[in-house]
């Protein structure tokens, strides 16, 4: 159970652009005053572990000591071409893609290394898909806790539900971290799932 | 030119340590093939797939798509026996380049999948 002195490695597992940093930055903020990284519409901002320590979180009577570690997205693909469409060079798109594929090993070796794993998937898209799964997978066969985030609820489009379908076995916490809806749930979730 | 699509059977993997399987994978793909294969890749060859994947990386290879159809996981006799006995009771895995393949539908009993050939 989760011990009122204990530090959590809190990581924020996800494919890109689910609002990983974005969720990171409001906790941080929120009681911190400070962001933890920049966030942008192009994938793969996020390509070297992030991290915020000793982030102090009170919640419902309990006193939550989190060190906030926001993991580059994970993915099977990486196409400089990609970049190209939002208006990067030649040379800055290739460059983007070779540290975000060095974000996403160091990304996975880190799993070794978080408490609790925050799943951040985006409301908005089919969340079945194989790189969920496999992240899900991979903190289930390592014993960690998982909590999924239903992030970006306040988009029209967003069906937090179908997340709910698709993972029954675990916690699902609908938020958006750009607006900061529903937050404190999920400290709630943390404080009770957290070992 | 076509598209190449081969089925692997489980036994061809069976003799492979998990880095050998990975390597034999990639090598298949990075000569535009799509994979089909009789078993289903556990979660942590799935992420060891993925860290190799990403190490080879380049102008020319931008990574793979990648689906998987678990293993029966029913409480039957038999599938337990199987298992007990370190057997693998069904499951698929479909790998293949991410430039080949324009879309893939997973869903928990089947996998859609689109490609298609740049001219």
């Amino acid at each position: 159970m989760f011990g009122r002195r204990k530090i959590i490695r809190l990581g924020f597992y996800g494919p890109p652009n689910a609002g990983k940093t974005t969720l990171a930055n409001r906790i941080a903020m929120d009681w911190t005053g400070e962001p933890v990284g920049k966030v942008s519409e192009i994938p793969h901002e996020t390509r070297e572990v992030q991290k915020k320590e000793r982030v102090v979180v009170q919640t419902k009577g309990k006193k939550l000591i989190m060190n906030l570690l926001d993991m580059p997205g994970i993915a099977t693909k990486i196409d400089y071409e990609d970049f190209l469409k939002h208006g990067l060079s030649i040379d800055d798109a290739q460059q983007r893609a070779k540290e975000a594929t060095r974000g996403v090993i160091e990304a996975i070796k880190w799993l070794e290394n978080v408490d609790t794993a925050l799943v951040v998937m985006d409301s908005t898209k089919d969340p079945y898909t194989q790189v969920n799964i496999t992240i899900i997978g991979n903190l289930e066969a390592r014993n960690i806790p998982v909590i999924i985030v239903a992030n970006k609820v306040d988009l029209k489009d967003a069906k937090p539900e179908r997340i709910q379908d698709a993972f029954p076995q675990h916690p699902v916490v609908k938020v958006s971290g750009l607006k900061g809806k529903n937050i404190d749930s999920l400290y709630e979730a943390i404080a009770e799932h957290s070992r | 030119m076509g598209i190449e699509i081969e089925f692997i059977s489980s036994e061809m993997l069976d003799d492979k340590n998990e880095n050998e399987k990975m390597r034999f994978i990639l090598e298949k793909i990075k000569k535009n093939k799509i994979l089909v294969i009789e078993e289903s890749l556990s979660s942590l060859e799935e992420t060891h797939l993925i860290e190799e994947t990403m190490s080879q990386i380049d102008e020319k290879f931008s990574g793979i798509e990648v689906s998987t159809l678990k293993e029966r996981t029913s409480g039957g006799i038999r599938d337990r026996l199987i298992r007990f006995l370190g057997g693998r009771t069904g499951g698929l895995t479909v790998i293949g380049p991410s430039r080949l393949i324009k879309k893939v539908k997973k869903e928990p009993q089947k996998i859609l999948l689109l490609a298609e050939k740049k001219k």
